[in-house]
């Protein structure tokens, strides 16, 4: 069960909804993955065309939406958008994210910490997108937030866990969730996230911009489920030399 | 009295909330975050928070998004 602040969870996959061709092919990619909580947006409305389709289809599966703050450049833009998402799906929960860089959307340590210290005493429960960093992560969970989010690769790459070694090092040191976010391009990358220890992990590129997006949603879920049945169940060591799993005697010697 | 309703000028008449602009704009309240001269305006207050001239009101609404 994945825990973060004092709500349970009933899967360790989060999904994106960005991306997808249409709301109820992301409903449907929703149920498929089983996932428990969904990120959302927030942009000025268009007065000639406000769309209201989105939500329906997601309040239906009473699931948690968690907005982000995405398209904030500094702290100050982060808060005024988390207060404007706060009172649009009336909850506390927080995505904050903050990448000024249009090129590579790398998040921004400082003004990401910075929006955290805040957030966290205006009340919301902060779950912030930062480097794999291990430091920083350390002081985002100093400053309250609920959880940490690292990036495996950046955002909508599907490069996989080009930071390993740095997850590993903020899995070990950690006491809040470790949700691997952005990066995953496959199954076996969010697989090998959850058997490196991650709480959960989030993926929306992958599965909204595959060609069925629904069954690549089920092979996510099961690729969390078995990563996480393998930490729990403890990896063997790989080592150089081979060693024999059947019997190795010499009862044939005789011939 | 005017209004900006974003970035377009609005023609109201006196005492109208944001309730009452969100219903006339035929908007769905589901979703959407309302800022007064760029102070996030809480939801339970859009009844009866009254509309003063040259108010900026900016209308945000949730979308998807990673």
């Amino acid at each position: 069960m994945l825990r973060i602040a004092n709500q349970n969870f009933n899967s360790r996959l989060l999904l994106g909804s960005g991306k997808f061709s249409s709301p109820i092919i992301m409903q449907q990619a929703v149920i498929a993955s089983g996932c428990k909580l969904v990120t959302l947006a927030l942009k000025r409305l268009q007065l000639k065309k406000p769309k209201d389709e989105l939500l329906a289809p997601l309040r239906a599966l009473n699931i948690q939406l968690l907005p982000n703050t995405s398209g904030a450049k500094t702290a100050k833009e982060a808060i005024f958008v988390a207060e404007l998402a706060r009172e649009a799906l009336q909850t506390n929960w927080l995505k904050l994210e903050i990448h000024p860089d249009p090129r590579y959307l790398m998040p921004d340590p400082i003004e990401t910490l910075l929006a955290a210290e805040q957030l966290v005493k205006l009340g919301f429960v902060v779950l912030p997108y930062c480097s794999a960093d291990p430091v920083l992560c350390k002081r985002l969970e100093q400053a309250g937030c609920a959880a940490v989010m690292p990036l495996g690769a950046a955002i909508g790459s599907n490069q996989g866990l080009q930071t390993r070694a740095m997850l590993e090092i903020i899995i070990e040191q950690a006491t809040v969730p470790v949700i691997i976010d952005a990066g995953l391009g496959a199954p076996s990358h969010a697989a090998t996230a959850m058997e490196l220890g991650a709480a959960a992990v989030l993926v929306n590129t992958a599965i909204a911009s595959s060609s069925d997006p629904v069954a690549m949603a089920g092979a996510f879920a099961n690729a969390v489920n078995a990563g996480r049945t393998a930490y729990l169940a403890g990896l063997v060591t790989p080592q150089q030399q081979a060693t024999a799993s059947s019997p190795f005697t010499d009862f044939l010697a005789a011939l | 009295m005017h209004i900006t309703l974003n970035d377009h000028l609005q023609l109201l008449t006196a005492e109208t909330t944001v309730s009452t602009l969100l219903q006339q704009q035929q908007l769905p309240t589901e979703g959407l975050a309302v800022a007064i001269n760029n102070t996030v305006l809480a939801k339970r207050l859009w009844p009866e928070y009254q509309l003063q001239p040259d108010d900026n009101v900016q209308l945000f609404q949730i979308v998807t998004g990673g």
